[in-house]
């Protein structure tokens, strides 16, 4: 239902960094709500375990498309959309790196 | 306090990674991309000022012409606060701020100036934009342990422009 997360990598910089943890949900119903602006965990062929950004839903499709904040991200402008049924889960609870 | 007790967690159960996956190393941050962006903003607004003095008709060349300078004005006013904000967001660490503690609010003076030289034609605030982005690009060099010295843009305007003494 729960599932606890590391970060890693920068491409969600500066919402989201290297070392932070995110708390995600996996419960399915909370997974048919996934809106533009959620931060979700998916799972990519190419590249594994990934956090992105959701920027839209094709719903009839069942496919999402992601993003980072960093213009170095590699994301759907990469790798085209994601499918619905890849989603891991969605960040519900960030706990950010002690950065002091 | 919960940071680290997650920390503690991970450490004996491991958790999952999940990647923010970046295509190139980011490592590569430098301050003259906003620099002459923020040049380019003065030179805009010099160019429009140019335009509507010398008594041009407003016909259909001149509001095309007028309609470009604007274009490239927001865009060089916003790509400024762009590049700023990734070198502020994704380079800056707390040491480098213990370091320099006015940083962020030369940050968000650029912000601000940013905002004001796109809605307006304002060449003083542009030119404070240029400022601004200087003193940051001191801060940011300084970091670096590397040296800056101050020189006049060899292009119009002819603004004094931060470089690194390299």
């Amino acid at each position: 239902m729960f599932r606890l997360i590391m970060v890693t990598g920068e491409s969600l910089s500066p919402s989201y960094q290297e070392g932070d943890y995110v708390v995600v949900a996996t419960i399915p119903f909370l997974l048919h709500r996934i809106n533009a602006g959620d931060t979700i965990v998916f799972h990519h062929d190419k590249y594994g375990n990934m956090i992105k950004q959701v920027d839209s839903v094709d719903d009839p499709e069942g496919r999402v498309y992601v993003v980072g904040t960093n213009p170095n991200s590699v994301d759907s402008w990469r790798f085209g959309p994601i499918r619905r049924e890849d989603i891991t889960g969605k960040v519900i609870w960030h706990i950010p790196r002690r950065r002091d | 306090m919960i940071y680290e007790l997650i920390t503690a967690l991970d450490k004996r159960l491991g958790f999952d990674r999940a990647s923010a996956h970046c295509d190139i190393p980011c490592g590569i941050y430098d301050p003259s991309a906003a620099q002459i962006a923020a040049l380019t903003v003065v030179r805009m607004i010099d160019l429009i000022t140019d335009l509507e003095s010398k008594g041009n008709p407003h016909d259909a060349a001149f509001h095309n012409t007028l309609g470009r300078y604007v274009t490239v004005k927001e865009e060089h006013a916003e790509k400024a606060k762009h590049e700023i904000r990734i070198i502020w967001g994704d380079y800056i660490k707390p040491q480098h701020v213990e370091k320099h503690p006015g940083v962020h609010d030369v940050v968000y003076k650029i912000m601000m100036l940013g905002s004001k030289s796109r809605q307006t034609t304002d060449r003083d605030a542009a030119v404070q934009l240029v400022e601004a982005i200087n003193q940051f690009a001191e801060i940011f060099w300084d970091t670096k342990g590397i040296a800056t010295k101050r020189a006049k843009a060899p292009y119009n305007p002819p603004l004094e422009i931060v470089y690194p003494a390299l």
